[in-house]
Order: C-alpha cells, then sequence, then structure tokens
C-alpha cells in the first residue's frame, strides 16, 4: 500500500508538473506556434486572466464561470490588441518581439499602478484526497483533466473545423487563401485573439495557486516558451504535447530531490540539450518516426 | 586525363518521406560547361544543394577535386573551390551593390585560380555593374540582380560554379549576354554547371546535358543526343 | 595608420564627412574641458549617463550588424559587476587588485558568453530563439543571486547579499592612484570614445562587412566561405565582454551591485536604447543611450513606477512608428543640403 501510494503521488506529480507546463504555453501555442510572433506579453496575458478572476470572484462569482470570464475578457484584449498593434509586426519577428515587450511592460506596470500591489487570493477549489501519506488536491486532478480537454480540443479545432482549415490556410499561404475568399485579416484577429483568450483562461486556473500579483506572470514566460520550443513548429500541438511530457520527465525527479529551483534550472538545461539534438524540436522527430512508419507499412 | 573536378556517387535524398534524389551519379571533367535539364520537380536543386552541402545525403558520396566532401559543411566546400547562386536571387538586397561585392572572402587558397581575379573582372565589366555604387541592390534590375548575384559567387576565385537557372525572367539580349559572358568565363578554364529551363539558351552554352527527370539522371550526353532523344520530349509532357 | 584612419572613417556608420569630424572632435574637446565647470557630483552623475554606451554598442554590434537580437545583455554586466566584486574585494590591500578584478570579470564574460554561443550557434538553432533565452537565463542569474543571502554565501571574505546586493565594493585604481570622482569621468569618458571609435573601426573592417552580410543571408554568407557560427560567436562574445565593460564601470562608480541588476526592467533597457537611438548605427545608439540614462535618471526622482510605464509606451511608439530608430530615421530623411553634409550619409540614390 506504501509503494503504490508513493508511485501514485509521483504519477501526480509528473503529472501536474506536465500539465503546468502545457497550461502555460497553451495561448502561446497559438500566437507563436501558428502565427510566429513572438509574445513577450504572454505572460501579462495569464495575469490579465488571474485579475479578472479574481476581481469576479471576490464579487461572488462562481469559480467556473470567473475562469470562462477571464477567456472572454483576455480575448477581447486580445483582439484589440492585434487590431491597433500585431498586425504590422507579421514577418517581422524581432520588431514583434521588442513591441510585445513593450506592452507587457505597460501591462504589468499598469496593474502596479491601478490595483496595487496585492489582489486578494483565490482559495483552491475543492477539498483533498489522502491515500496514504499522500494527499492530492482534488483541483489539480481537475487541472490536469481541463488541460487535457483543452489540448484536444485545440486540436479538433485546428484539424476538424472550417474555421480551423480557413486558419491553417491563411497561415500558410496568406495570398492564396485571400484568392480563394478567405478573409485573412479576420481569422488573424481570430487566432490571436483565441490564444490570448488561452492564455487568460489558464491564468484563471493558476490564479487560486500563486499570489495574484502585477509581476505573477513571469514565472510562467520561460516553461510557456520553452514547451513551445521544444516542441517545434512541425504540429505545434502534438509537439507541446510531447515536450510538456518529456520536459516534466526531467523536471518531476529533480524538482523532487532538489527542490523546485534546482527543478527549473534542470528543465532550462534539459531545453538546451534538446534543442540542440533536435533543432526541430519534439513534433519533427515525431513526424520522422510517423513517416518511417508509413513508409514501411 | 586529369579526373573529374566533381562527381557524385549514388546520392539519395529525401525529406521527411519525399525522396528528391534517388541514386543520382554524375561525374563533370575540368573546365566543362554542363547544362542540367528536366521538369520540375526533377530533383535539380536538391542535388546542387547537396553538391555545396546546404543539405546532407542520406546516401552516397560527394567528390570535390577527389576530395569527398559529402560531410564537409558548406563553407569548407567554398573554400576548396566551389560556388553557388540560387533559384531564388540571394544577393544581398538590403545592401548596396558595394557592400555586395566587398563582403566576398579573399582568404588566400593555396590553389586560388590565377585567372580568378580577371574573371571577377571581366564579368563585372559585361555585366555592366559598378563596384562602388552604392544603389542599394533591390533597385537593380532583376537581370543586374542576377549578374550581381554571379559576380559574387566569382569574387571568391572559385574553380566551379553552379548556377540554378540564372536567366529565368531575362529577356532574349540578356540571356545572349549572360550565355555570352559564361562562355567566355568557361573558355578560362573555369567549370559551369547550369540548371536552366531555356531551350536556346542551353543549345548555345552547353557541351555536356544532363537530365533528370524523378530524382534520377534520366539521360546524358550532347546537345544533338540530347535533342533526339525521344524519351526526353515525353517526360516534359509527362508521359514519362 | 592611414589604413586605420580609413577605416574609421567608413561608411557603416552615420557621419562620414569632414564637417562630421570636426563637430565630433568638438564635441570631445567640450567634454573633456567641462567638468571645469562642474561640481565634483555633478561630474560623476555624468559619468552614470555615459557608463551604460559600451553594453549598449555591444547591442548595437551584435543586434544591428550582425542581426542577433540578446535580451540579456544585463547578464554579462551583472557576471562582470559581481566578479569585480568578489576579486577586487578579496584583495582589498593590494593596489592591483581592482585591475586583477577587472580582468577577472572580463574573462568570465567571455567564458560564460563563449559557453552560451557555443550550444546556439553551433547548435544551428533558429535565431529568435536568442532573445528568449538570453532573457530567461538573465532571469534565472537573478533568481539565484536573490536567494544568496544567507551568510554561507561569501567567497573569501566577501559576501553575495542576496537581495540586498553586495556592498562596499573597490573603486579601481592604478597603482596608488584611486579612481574617483573628476578622474572617474574622465576614465569612463575615454573609454566610451575608445570602445566607440574602436567598434566603428571593426564595423569599417572586412570583418565588419561579413557581419552585416551574415545579418541579412546567413546561408548566402556561409555559400560565400565563411563560417557563419563562429563569427557569430565572436561578435556574441565580443558584445558580453563590452557589456561587461558596462558592469565594471557601474560597480566601480556605485561600489555596490544588487541582483536587481540583472532583472527584468535592467534587461530591457539596452534594448530600448538601441530600438529608439536606431540599431544600425552606433553612433545613434551611442546618443541616444546618454539620452535616454539621463531621462532615466531624472525620471527616478519622480518615482520608479512611472519610469516602467513610460519605457513601454516609449518601446512600442518607436517600433511602430519608427522602426529603424529615431536617430536614424532623422539622418537619413531629414532633407536639408547642410544636414545631409554634415551627416554624409551613403544611403539612397548613389552619387
Amino acid at each position: 500500500m506504501e509503494s503504490f501510494a508513493t508511485i501514485v503521488s509521483i504519477l501526480y506529480q509528473f503529472a501536474t508538473n506536465g500539465a503546468f507546463l502545457l497550461l502555460s504555453a497553451l495561448g502561446l501555442i497559438v500566437i507563436l506556434g501558428m502565427m510566429n510572433i513572438i509574445n513577450l506579453a504572454h505572460g501579462e496575458l495569464m495575469m490579465m486572466g488571474a485579475y479578472t478572476a479574481s476581481i469576479a470572484w471576490h464579487r461572488g462569482v462562481p469559480f467556473w464561470l470567473c475562469a470562462i470570464l477571464a477567456f472572454v475578457v483576455v480575448a477581447l484584449f486580445g483582439a484589440l490588441l492585434e487590431r491597433t498593434v500585431v498586425r504590422r509586426f507579421y514577418g517581422r519577428e524581432l520588431g514583434a518581439l521588442v513591441v510585445t515587450w513593450g506592452i507587457s511592460l505597460i501591462l504589468s506596470q499598469g496593474a502596479l499602478m491601478v490595483f496595487g500591489p496585492f489582489l486578494p487570493a483565490i482559495p483552491i477549489p475543492g477539498g483533498s484526497i489522502a491515500l496514504g501519506q499522500y494527499s492530492f488536491s482534488v483541483y489539480w486532478l481537475i487541472v490536469i483533466a481541463l488541460a487535457c480537454a483543452l489540448i484536444a480540443g485545440l486540436w479538433s479545432l485546428y484539424n476538424y473545423t472550417t474555421f480551423g482549415l480557413q486558419a491553417r490556410a491563411a497561415m500558410q499561404n496568406p495570398a492564396m487563401a485571400t484568392a480563394l475568399g478567405v478573409d485573412t485579416g479576420r481569422v488573424y484577429t481570430l487566432t490571436f485573439s483565441l490564444g490570448a483568450g488561452l492564455a487568460g483562461f489558464s491564468g484563471a486556473l493558476f490564479a487560486p495557486t500563486v499570489s495574484i500579483a502585477p509581476f505573477m506572470g513571469q514565472q510562467f514566460v520561460a516553461p510557456a516558451f520553452i514547451t513551445v520550443v521544444v516542441g517545434g513548429a512541425t504540429n505545434v500541438i502534438t509537439g507541446a504535447v510531447g515536450s510538456s511530457l518529456l520536459l516534466s520527465l526531467v523536471k518531476t525527479p529533480v524538482g523532487f530531490v532538489f527542490g523546485a529551483f534546482v527543478g527549473t534550472v534542470a528543465l532550462l538545461l534539459a531545453a538546451l540539450v534538446i534543442i540542440r539534438l533536435m533543432p526541430d524540436g519534439v513534433s519533427a522527430v515525431l513526424q520522422r518516426l510517423v513517416d518511417r512508419r508509413n513508409r514501411f507499412a | 586525363m586529369t579526373d573529374p573536378i566533381l562527381r557524385t556517387e549514388g546520392l539519395i535524398k529525401h525529406f521527411d518521406g519525399v525522396v528528391a534524389t534517388n541514386d543520382v551519379r554524375i561525374s563533370v571533367p575540368r573546365g566543362e560547361l554542363r547544362c542540367i535539364i528536366g521538369p520540375n520537380g526533377a530533383g535539380k536543386s536538391t542535388l546542387f544543394s547537396l553538391l555545396c552541402g546546404i543539405h546532407r545525403p542520406n546516401a552516397g558520396r560527394v567528390m570535390l577535386k577527389d576530395e569527398d566532401v559529402t560531410h564537409f559543411p558548406a563553407y569548407q566546400r567554398v573554400r576548396r573551390g566551389i560556388g553557388l547562386t540560387f533559384q531564388t536571387n540571394r544577393a544581398f538586397h538590403r545592401l548596396s551593390v558595394r557592400q555586395n561585392l566587398s563582403a566576398v572572402l579573399q582568404i588566400p587558397r593555396a590553389d586560388r585560380p590565377a585567372d580568378a581575379d580577371d574573371r571577377y573582372r571581366f564579368a563585372l565589366d559585361r555585366f555592366g555593374l559598378d563596384a562602388d555604387s552604392e544603389m542599394p541592390a533591390k533597385e537593380l534590375p532583376h537581370h543586374r540582380l542576377q549578374w550581381l548575384e554571379i559576380s559574387m559567387v566569382l569574387a571568391a576565385g572559385p574553380d566551379i560554379i553552379l548556377l540554378d537557372e540564372p536567366t529565368a525572367g531575362m529577356s532574349i539580349e540578356e540571356t545572349l549576354q549572360t550565355a555570352a559572358v559564361l562562355k567566355h568565363l568557361n573558355s578560362s578554364g573555369l567549370t559551369i554547371i547550369v540548371v536552366e529551363h531555356d531551350v536556346a539558351f542551353v543549345r548555345d552554352v552547353a557541351q555536356r546535358i544532363t537530365v533528370m527527370h524523378q530524382g534520377r539522371v534520366f539521360a546524358e550526353g550532347t546537345v544533338d543526343q540530347i535533342t533526339e532523344h525521344a524519351d526526353v520530349r515525353r517526360i516534359y509532357l509527362g508521359q514519362v | 595608420m592611414s589604413h586605420l584612419l580609413k577605416l574609421l572613417t567608413g561608411p557603416e556608420d552615420i557621419g562620414r564627412s569632414r564637417w562630421f569630424w570636426a563637430v565630433f572632435v568638438a564635441v570631445c574637446t567640450l567634454l573633456f574641458v567641462y567638468p571645469y565647470w562642474l561640481s565634483e557630483f555633478e561630474a560623476t552623475n555624468n559619468a552614470y549617463y555615459l557608463l551604460n554606451v559600451p553594453i549598449a554598442l555591444g547591442l548595437a554590434l551584435l543586434w544591428g550588424y550582425c542581426g542577433i537580437l540578446s535580451f540579456g545583455q544585463v547578464a554579462y554586466f551583472g557576471i562582470a559587476g559581481y566578479v569585480y566584486g568578489i576579486v577586487a574585494g578579496n584583495m582589498t590591500g593590494n593596489a592591483f587588485g581592482p585591475l586583477v578584478g577587472s580582468l577577472c570579470g572580463l574573462a568570465v564574460c567571455a567564458i560564460a558568453a563563449a559557453m552560451f554561443g557555443y550550444f546556439v550557434f553551433y547548435g544551428r538553432v533558429q535565431n529568435w530563439i536568442v532573445p528568449i533565452l538570453t532573457l530567461v537565463l538573465s532571469l534565472l542569474l537573478e533568481t539565484f543571486l536573490g536567494q544568496t543571502a544567507g551568510y554561507q554565501w561569501r567567497i573569501g571574505t566577501v559576501q553575495l547579499g542576496g537581495y540586498n546586493g553586495m556592498t562596499g565594493i573597490p573603486s579601481f585604481q592604478i597603482g596608488r592612484f584611486v579612481i574617483t570622482g573628476y578622474s572617474f569621468y574622465y576614465y569612463v569618458l575615454i573609454i566610451v570614445v575608445v570602445a566607440y571609435l574602436a567598434m566603428r573601426i571593426l564595423v569599417n573592417s572586412q570583418y565588419g562587412k561579413v557581419m552585416l552580410a551574415i545579418r541579412e543571408d546567413p546561408i548566402r554568407t556561409e555559400l560565400l566561405g565563411y563560417d557563419i557560427r563562429a563569427r557569430r560567436l565572436v561578435v556574441f562574445v565580443l558584445a558580453a565582454i563590452s557589456a561587461g565593460v558596462s558592469g565594471l564601470l557601474y560597480v566601480q562608480w556605485g561600489n555596490y551591485i544588487t541582483p536587481s541588476q540583472v532583472g527584468l526592467l535592467q534587461a530591457s533597457l539596452p534594448v530600448i536604447w538601441v530600438a529608439v537611438g536606431g540599431r544600425e548605427s552606433l553612433l545613434a545608439v551611442l546618443l541616444s543611450t546618454c539620452a535616454l540614462n539621463w531621462l532615466n535618471y531624472t525620471l527616478s526622482s519622480e518615482g520608479y513606477q512611472y519610469a516602467l510605464i513610460i519605457i513601454g509606451v516609449l518601446l512600442v511608439v518607436v517600433m511602430l512608428f519608427f522602426p529603424d530608430g529615431i536617430i536614424v530615421t532623422l539622418a537619413r530623411d531629414v532633407p536639408s543640403r547642410g544636414w545631409r553634409a554634415l551627416v554624409g550619409l551613403h544611403k539612397g540614390k548613389s552619387g
């Protein structure tokens, strides 16, 4: 019973680390992975989601509704941002990077000035389940399930819907897509908006687990970028899933033995090594494996 | 008879399941002007990228002047005397003509051809390029831009150059001018391999033609042999 | 010598004409002379506006001339500062402690940059990953330094000091002569002028021309026979050393350093100075860095809060409306003949 509980505990930590990476990266998968916009305001979009959730929750809105509200609010903000600023930087990667950095400074500093150094915390919903000497948070179990569901939903959206088809066409070949009647401007706005909304939603999900402060986004920026970059561009969704799993495989044991900070360092080093060995990311390797199987099938 | 300056053995390259070159074997003697023709997708540009080192083959060897350079990075091959121009012009468009030409390597190679400087200056002169011009390269007319890239490659003093569709988009006079310059350069001993679609151009300059189709060498021979080859015409019509 | 002069006045930066150099010499002379009218405090303040120029010039070299954006130049700023503090701090009796400390600081910067550069440039990683990785490493360094508060975090006799930072860092000295006050101002001024002229010579040299080519089209450049990975690595290390120089000057100015010097705000500042001035011109960056540092210092008396927002707004506005930088755009687009004569630009139609 003891060893079973320990195994479950390790699996649980693995799953929570993976879910953390995947959710941190969620919005960025769309914005960086699909639109190639290096969005350094990603952390601040998550912060906005957490702030929305906190403000709503303390007005009595049930938590899950707060999260949805966070999605909507940040998605609308994302649409505004895309229309005014971001769309001038398609194809200009370094420019997008610098301008989103400026936006991130405005947002985080603005939050500090308007709302002060902290917002009141949200207590973690749900209780905990005990197993042996360990207790597992019900909330995190739900979050893990949500992460899987969201990724599956994103996958279906892009591969099985008309919007997804149009979006992929617009990303790959805007001129051709326009010639075929796709409103690429609208697609870009919707896509960026979706990415922003997802970042906001993740931010709301994380809100009960962290202190809600103007610079809280920073703790998600590095993991998010690392996850997307290691995932690679060949297939951003499977790449992100693969890299979350792979990186969690490194972070969990190291973090378990040496603590969170060393765990993060290990994450970064693992990412560096993986990038060195697989410069096109995990998804490229997966694609090659699939191709090889198909050729010999 | 000297060994070929460039030859390959069984070059195979695939990208994510698509076979681009399939057991390609070519051999180019020193001082030849070879044209490579073939329908789109035949693997011509891929072959060039394998010869120069932009991509590594999955199998096979590339021998430059009898040295196995298959696993050499591109810059080391260039230093051993090979040069390439790209299908889509890759001169430095934002830089001036002067900057384009001055950015070229002048590493003293032990076997830099004696004629290298002459060839370069000849090309500049016949192509009408001013090496001190501060005009941004992108303001040059298309054919001058192509000529600029060729001149850049010549400035490095190669023994063999690979030109990927240099006359694409050029008028008839410009194509003739290009052909004249290439023939003159070749007569001074420079080995040239050109990928081309323009039949008149190929007839004019080629000493030997290699035909590629579906990643393989389909046929090889002199201009007359190839023009009389019944199947060559058919591959262009998709009948093979 | 005349070859060097030719490189100095070459076309890869703003200002070629004789008028330009006359103005340049005049301004330098003025800068050398004007401390006569300043108090020692004001002189050291002016030195503060200047000491960030090397890190900015290094970034201009790396980003503007070579096409590689590093968000983590401040990491080298901090490494040099901390290493100097440790080495010089442990050699306090020794007249050559600061010199040894400075050399050690720069050496560690170079080694760290070489290791990072090897990983990134020889790994054939995509270009845009560099800014993110460098930023992340810088933030990691800040976090690490921030938790060095305990007494056990010391090297020799020098405490790392956690978030409060390292204090009591010795000023620079040569033999018995300690460099503070007026002498510090001249020390910084000379270093800045020499750094600018040296970099200007570099960008006009053959090496510099190849840097431009690598920026424009790395594959084309490699196919001209250049080992672009090695060249990128060298430029990256040079930029790191420049950042280290600024770090040294900083700790030699204030005698302290904190982990926030490698944090988020500080990481964004060099990018802003370079973007606002115009990354493709060393001179523009030199001017914008001095101007913005002066502005920052003035603003910070208003309170730290506004500084970040103003910087954020400045970045967005500059990237939207002056993507090539304010000073570069001005230099290029002001139509007056007198101005063009002064600036002596090569851009635009030939002749």
